[in-house]
């Protein structure tokens, strides 16, 4: 008989999560699983719930990124209820998502991911964390700290409430930004740009050239992308756009956002409460063989990055050109997430910068008025950690009937399997491991962020 | 042996209680199942109070007051009537049946009335059951 | 000397972890020099099973105090919370769910088997998908908030908590002294202007936005449920208030009731509607009242509707 190993919980991650490692009697690796441990029932519970109140429900899938449940959720009580927010109301929706992935790319990168590469994958585990990082680089640290806590006020005085935001309303916003606090809010989104500038280059002298071979090869697999890009010009977008599905091969469909049924279907494996998107229309049915994937493809940072024709704000196209440049299109090394992380954490803040500088953002139109009744939604943002889809369908008093939710994390979980698999075979040979190659298995699942 | 149902009764001061001690003067026969709690009006007697009740074993709950217009402070049987469509309306949200909840009216000089009210909801109850039948049952 | 703390979550979203970081200023100082984290992990890597995975042994290390969030639905919430009360000293309930339930508890409305077969046959998963069941931690019957299954010592409720209450109660450990926490309702921390009641009878939905001039501060805008939209201000415990103000008012939207009820054992659903009634509003006019239970499902606060017997379905 075999041993098992059991990475429990995975830490310095969003969620509840295992890796267990089966190991052959030679003590070569056989099996893995990456166990998804939450199971709560969003799905279900919302039904019967009056519509409007459900983006103040689907916040709490995740207190890391309850804006991008709370707008999603929004966009599909908009349409379910078929009403179009006017202009201010997208505008001040989608600087708010703003602000949310700026700080979240800051807490991922630096609170979770850093500590592998600043103090290195082997430090002990006591260590080896955001304190650890407190003490070996304090400056950084204090950085990067007020950084995530500014963004996280920006929200606070714009919308109210940061964590599990109330502020997005079905038909646009529930209050307009005065000029005073538009030209607050620009002067701290430009601090943000400065900082995630530093943020890159940093990251590109002291993580990406030191650590060029775990890049390339830890976690490493070949997959497909989904992203979502402009309508007219195909560049990044991340608060509306159309879906981009992107093969291994580069080749791409482009479908609107209520067609996703089409397109994306979900395996269950009863080892894991995670549902595992897949490609659907490409017909090849599914499978998490690493050396024959089917169906498979990610989100997130790096899938967005490489759907993208272009990205509209100048210093992070600068950053595209460099990162295709070297690693091309699609670029599929894993633990690359971070890098273009970075990148879209550039992006961001110059988007915010550019829509505070917008005079109407300050419009006091910010809200059309909504009748509830029967209906179906499908409303679409990139989260941080991907696609995020909800799809709900309303009875005539305007109550949930029916909900549908793929949230961006899920559809790195089939990947994700592959990448633990390929990391822990290429690392745990003849039953010889320590603490620290289990960290590396560790550090793939951590790119994706989950 | 049958079910015997528990009662909580809360019987305001001045009229219901009232008409309980008169009841017991009298040696009026009413069923022991009911429990007789006193209050100084029925407008004090908050829903939670009645789901407390019900949640720590009772089986059913009558609330007694003054006859409407006749409440020793205004309006207090009032904000009762109120509140009762509240717990009528809520007792099926939190798992029981509407009948094991009453609220009804009578002078001090009623026992009579008194004694056919508790009369009245132990014999609805016990048919109806423990109040927890369902659970047990699965 | 620092104080031993554990971090952890149970059926969490991991907000109540955020609030800890939106600490601030003094999150640097409370990580590194007054607190010593042993176990968290959101933040560093100590495992149950040992750093190399082999342990046979579920293993928390022992604490002065401990910090857990989420309610318990799996029987691994049970175990890990088990674990933290017999490791820790002092044991504090993180954020609604777990001293309420929180919106997880929202299941507990609904029949348990029909719930979880719905989440895997949804419009998108394959045919004939069923709920998973191999070396995943099995659900319990419904959702606990904590204090239903270990004894917890103190309560700070919350969705997400009051970053500065959550320093308070941690410098209070630090310090050896009793936290001062608020303990009256949202409408008490809330300046809106109050006219009364009688104007309010039928509660509307929040399809529209409320009534106030952008320019006006929140003092100069009517009380949101004078205003005829459902507000739960009045049975909502006080805490959220960062600044002066109850943060969805500061947003100009009424309070959904993210702080549990004001009495910790009170029952936000009733207590609201017995407020509508006694102020003379329909309080029939709510849509979908169970809602109102959102926060506080645990402590048999939602259960699945009752069945009709054979009888009255008649
Ligand atoms: S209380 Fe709120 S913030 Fe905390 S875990 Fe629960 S849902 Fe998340
Ligand atoms: S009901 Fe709402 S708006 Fe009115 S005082 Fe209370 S919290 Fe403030
Ligand atoms: S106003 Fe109410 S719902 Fe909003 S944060 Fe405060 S307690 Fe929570
Ligand atoms: S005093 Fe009897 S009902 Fe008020």
């Amino acid at each position: 008989m075999g041993t098992v190993i059991n990475i429990a919980p995975i830490t310095r991650i969003e969620g509840h999560a295992k890796i267990a490692i089966h190991l052959d009697d030679q003590g070569n690796v056989r099996d893995t699983f990456l166990h998804i441990q939450s199971l709560r029932g969003f799905e279900k519970f919302v039904e019967g719930r009056p519509a409007e109140e459900i983006p103040r429900i689907v916040t709490r899938i995740c207190g890391i990124c309850p804006w991008m449940h709370h707008l999603a959720a929004n966009k599909a009580v908009d349409a379910a209820f078929g009403v179009t927010p006017p202009p201010a109301g997208h505008l001040l929706r989608e600087i708010c998502q703003l602000f949310a992935h700026i700080t979240d790319k800051i807490l991922h990168f630096f609170f979770l991911a850093a500590p592998d590469f600043i103090l290195g994958p082997d430090a002990d585990y006591s260590v080896r964390n955001v304190m650890g990082i407190v003490k070996a680089e304090p400056e950084l640290a204090a950085r990067v700290v007020k950084m995530r806590q500014l963004g996280q006020m920006m929200l606070e005085r714009l919308a109210g409430k940061a964590i599990h935001p109330v502020a997005g309303v079905v038909g646009g916003f529930s209050r307009p930004m005065l000029e005073a606090e538009r030209q607050e809010l620009l002067r701290d989104a430009e601090t943000l740009l400065d900082f995630s500038c530093y943020a890159l280059d940093f990251a590109k002298d002291t993580v990406f050239t030191r650590y060029k071979d775990v890049i390339s090869e830890l976690g490493a697999i070949t997959t497909g992308f989904l992203g979502t890009v402009d309508r007219d010009d195909g560049s990044l977008r991340l608060y509306d756009g159309r879906q981009r599905l992107m093969k291994a091969d580069s080749s791409c469909i482009d479908f609107e956002g209520d067609r996703y049924a089409d397109h994306i279907g979900e395996h269950v494996e009863p080892w894991s409460y995670g549902k595992m998107p897949y490609a659907k229309s490409w017909q090849e049915g599914f499978s998490l063989d690493p050396a024959a994937p089917a169906g498979i493809y990610r989100s997130n940072t790096l899938a967005r990055i490489n759907v993208c024709e272009k990205i509209s704000t100048p210093k992070a196209q600068a950053e595209l050109e460099e990162f295709r440049g070297v690693f091309g299109r699609p670029a599929q090394q894993t633990l690359l997430y971070h890098y273009t992380r970075l990148i879209e954490l550039i992006y961001v803040c110059e988007r915010a910068v550019e829509l505070l500088q917008r005079e109407d953002v300050t419009d006091t139109r910010i809200r059309a008025a909504a009748e509830p009744r029967a209906g179906r939604g499908v409303g679409i943002v990139e989260a941080p950690r991907g696609t995020l889809i909800h799809d709900y369908t309303t009875d005539s008093n305007g109550c949930i009937t029916k909900a549908n939710l793929i949230v961006g994390t899920t559809h790195n979980i089939g990947p994700m399997n592959m990448s633990v698999r390929r990391a822990a075979t290429s690392l745990i040979k003849g039953g010889v491991y320590d603490a620290g190659l289990l960290n590396k298995v560790e550090m793939a699942v951590r790119a994706y962020d989950p | 042996m049958g079910f015997e149902p528990k009662i909580i009764a809360f019987c305001c001061n001045w009229c219901s209680y009232a008409a309980a001690d008169l009841a017991g003067t009298a040696r009026m026969q009413y069923p022991h199942n009911v429990r007789i709690i006193r209050v100084m009006c029925s407008g004090m007697v908050h829903p939670e109070l009645v789901l407390d009740a019900l949640s720590h074993g009772a089986d059913g709950v009558i609330v007694l007051g003054c006859h409407l217009g006749e409440c020793h402070y205004q309006d207090g049987n009032r904000k009762a009537l109120a509140r009762s469509e509240v717990i009528t309306e809520l007792l099926e949200d939190f798992g029981y049946e509407t009948e094991r909840y009453e609220i009804s009216w009578l002078s001090s000089s009623e026992p009579d009335r008194l004694v056919k009210a508790f009369t009245g909801i132990t014999e609805r109850v016990r048919k109806m059951g423990p109040v927890n039948a369902r659970d047990l049952a699965g | 000397m620092a104080v031993r703390t554990v971090l952890e979550w149970l059926n969490s979203c991991s907000g109540c972890e955020i609030a800890i970081l939106n600490i601030g200023e003094a999150l640097v100082p409370l990580l590194t020099r007054h607190l010593e984290l042993v176990h968290a992990p959101i933040l560093m890597d100590h495992k149950y099973l040992g750093q190399r995975g082999d342990g046979t042994e579920f293993n928390i290390p022992e604490a002065e105090v401990g910090l857990v969030s989420g309610g318990v639905a799996t029987v691994e919430h049970l175990q890990v919370l088990l674990q933290m009360r017999e490791k820790c000293r002092i044991l504090i309930a993180l954020g609604t769910c777990a001293t309420h339930g929180g919106i997880p508890a929202l299941m507990n409305g609904q029949d348990r088997k029909e719930g979880w077969e719905g989440v895997f046959q949804t419009r998108t998963t394959d045919p004939g998908c069923s709920v998973p069941d191999v070396e995943v931690p099995a659900p319990l019957d419904r959702v606990y908030a904590c204090d239903e299954k270990v004894e917890i010592d103190l309560f700070l409720p919350g969705c997400p908590p009051n970053p500065a209450l959550i320093a308070e109660v941690l410098m209070a450990v630090v310090e050896d002294r009793d936290p001062v926490l608020p303990h009256k309702s949202v409408c008490d921390t809330c300046p809106v202007i109050r006219e009364g009641k009688g104007a309010v009878s039928v509660v509307r939905r929040f399809l529209v936005n409320a009534e106030f001039l952008a320019e006006d501060p929140i003092d100069r805008m009517r009380c949101l449920l004078e205003q005829g939209f459902m507000c739960m201000g009045p049975v909502t415990a006080a805490g959220c208030a960062g600044g002066g103000l109850p943060r969805c008012i500061a947003a100009r939207v009424p309070c959904r009731g993210c702080f549990g009820p004001v009495r910790r054992d009170g029952n936000q659903m009733l207590d609201m509607m017995n407020a509508l009634a006694s102020n003379g509003s329909d309080f029939k006019s709510v849509v979908d009242r169970r809602s109102l239970l959102r926060f506080s499902g645990a402590h048999g606060g939602l259960r699945p509707l009752r069945r009709k017997s054979a009888a009255e379905r008649g």
